[in-house]
């Protein structure tokens, strides 16, 4: 079985901006999601190929440092 | 001789053997170059002097074809040795590392003699570059070894730490591989022991020669050979967007020899060591893409080494600012953004080699002074049109200066009062113009005309021989 990776939040932030849906394949560098935090919108990058196979906020969503947005497998 | 040979190790000759430390220092020396200065025996170090690109060094390397190259009187007395040809020469120092550690059978006395070697180092710092190169497991005395050296750089087998996995599991009872405990993940992503991973072993003693031909031969500007390029052509053209520094990064230095040290620890700020007009530069970026390029207490530090580092060998330094302020939160304080944010003020602070400050968006508050402002001495300070140098984004300011006007506002027009006040507050405050008439930046340069601005300015103040800060290289 493939790997999963966690993409995970660094910084306390607000979801901006869903990019990558559910089952989307990306490749390392795709933007996943982008999060607003210091007043500027922070792209997510995936570090590494792979297929989204959960989507773990909303939009709006305020994350803490450490939370899962996605999961890439 | 002394308690090594009376234990009577391993097994010479070791011809076969891809450890033996004469191939390893035959692979990092130019060929034909490698001259002995120990003997070839069972110490469990081998010491030699050559030359890499034509660059003299001194390099030693742990025998681990004996008592798995742990470290005793006579191997000690090698390294040692080694230390006072290269202090001689004024040469790179360059250690091969794969070594459990101690002789567990000399007791006490190899405790002393190891002990001597971090003495040697410490005596070094800063006057010799000090290169380290693990390529197996480096255990106990084998790891503060490299970790008392400037650069440390990590072969896919290299393993580095206080003590291994059996005695980790009889001591605490915690269950944990050697890849864990100390392989290139912890190493390079948390603990910042590591400044450079690698792939292969080959891979590393390239990355050891690259380094000591940068920090041995630092060359000569030549302004001739700097052309300039659009610095700006990776930037978003949203002001909000976030980035990768790394394109503006490689585009600022030569073609050729670039080594980033510390890329995954502390990635919201890059240090880089390469070439500008065939001088070697040492560069530090904040990174917008990772933490919003926020200082924060581990890039604060991993910040504060690369310059005392590069001023301590007389390598000129070129800051690349676009930083929204230090990261707040509890997580911060209780980490130490104070402490170790003084670190990186000291830094730039004492440093002694020219340093020159490119501000291409924004630069605020604390950070704005920590990323080498003029206030702590910077060569030059460089701005783009357009960049901001302020305590704080515009809106925010007027929020706290005028607070009680906008609360007596309609809520619904309180953006666009928000909006009138904060333009108004960039005029006096925060515009880079601002910043040339008060004399905190020295003048607004083309993004297209920075690359030679930059080397210009460094030209302009370069001594020759080089200055260079009269200071050990501490790993902070």
């Amino acid at each position: 079985m493939a790997q999963e990776t966690q993409i995970v939040a660094e910084m306390v932030a607000n979801v901006w901006k869903i990019v990558a849906e559910e089952g989307q394949a990306l490749t390392a560098g795709d933007t996943v999601v982008i999060l607003e935090s210091m007043k500027m919108e922070i792209p997510v990058l995936a570090e590494q190929d792979g297929t989204v196979t959960d989507v773990r906020v909303h939009e709006g969503d305020v994350v803490q440092e450490g939370d899962v947005l996605a999961v890439l497998s | 001789m002394t308690a090594a040979t009376t234990a009577k190790p391993a097994k010479l000759p070791r011809e076969e053997d891809p450890r033996n430390p004469h191939h390893r220092l035959a692979a990092l020396l130019d060929e034909g170059s490698l001259e002995l200065i120990t003997e070839d025996d069972l110490s469990g170090m081998l010491s030699a002097i050559g030359t890499v690109g034509g660059t003299k060094v001194v390099a030693f390397c742990s025998d681990p074809t004996v008592m798995g190259g742990a470290m005793g009187h006579d191997g000690c007395k090698a390294v040692v040795a080694a230390y006072e040809r290269a202090m001689l020469e004024q040469v790179p120092i360059i250690g091969l590392w794969h070594s459990g550690g101690a002789r567990l059978a000399e007791g006490v006395l190899s405790l002393h003699a190891v002990g001597e070697i971090f003495h040697a180092m410490t005596k070094a710092s800063g006057r010799i570059p000090q290169i380290s190169v693990v390529l197996g497991p480096a255990a106990g005395g084998a790891a503060y070894g490299p970790a008392l050296t400037d650069i440390v750089i990590l072969g896919p087998e290299g393993r580095i730490f206080v003590t291994g996995p059996d005695v980790v599991r009889s001591v605490t009872g915690e269950d944990v591989d050697m890849l864990r405990l100390g392989g290139p993940e912890p190493h390079g992503r948390r603990s910042g022991v590591v400044h450079v991973l690698t792939e292969s072993e080959a891979e590393a003693i390239g990355r050891a020669r690259t380094l000591a031909q940068l920090l041995g031969n630092q060359g000569t500007l030549v302004l001739d050979q700097v052309e300039d390029i659009d610095l700006a052509r990776s930037l978003p053209e949203s002001v909000r967007r976030a980035y990768d520094v790394h394109p503006l990064v490689d585009d600022l230095l030569d073609d050729g020899d670039v080594v980033e040290l510390h890329a995954r620890w502390a990635p919201n700020i890059t240090t880089t060591l390469g070439r500008l007009g065939g001088r070697t530069v040492g560069v530090i970026a904040n990174n917008p893409l990772r933490l919003g390029g926020c200082l924060d207490s581990l890039s604060a530090e991993k910040a504060s080494r690369f310059v005392r580092m590069c001023d301590a060998f007389g390598v000129p330094l070129v800051v690349v600012v676009d930083v929204p302020g230090y990261l707040p939160g509890v997580g911060q304080e209780w980490d130490g953004v104070v402490r170790r944010g003084a670190k990186l003020l000291h830094a730039f602070g004492e440093a002694t080699v020219p340093r020159v400050t490119l501000v291409t968006r924004k630069s605020y508050g604390g950070a704005y002074i920590a990323m080498n402002s003029r206030s702590l001495g910077a060569t030059r300070v460089l701005a783009w049109p357009g960049a901001v140098v302020a305590v704080m984004g515009a809106v925010a300011a007027v929020r706290i200066l005028h607070r009680r006007r906008i609360a007596e506002v309609e809520p619904d027009i309180r953006p666009q009062v928000e909006a009138e006040l904060a333009a108004e507050h960039e005029k006096i405050a925060g515009g880079v113009e601002k910043a040339v008439e008060i004399g905190v930046v020295d003048e607004i340069v083309e993004p297209a005309h920075s690359r030679r601005r930059i080397a210009e300015s460094i030209a302009a103040e370069l001594a020759y021989p080089p200055v260079r800060g009269q200071h050990g290289n501490i790993p902070l």
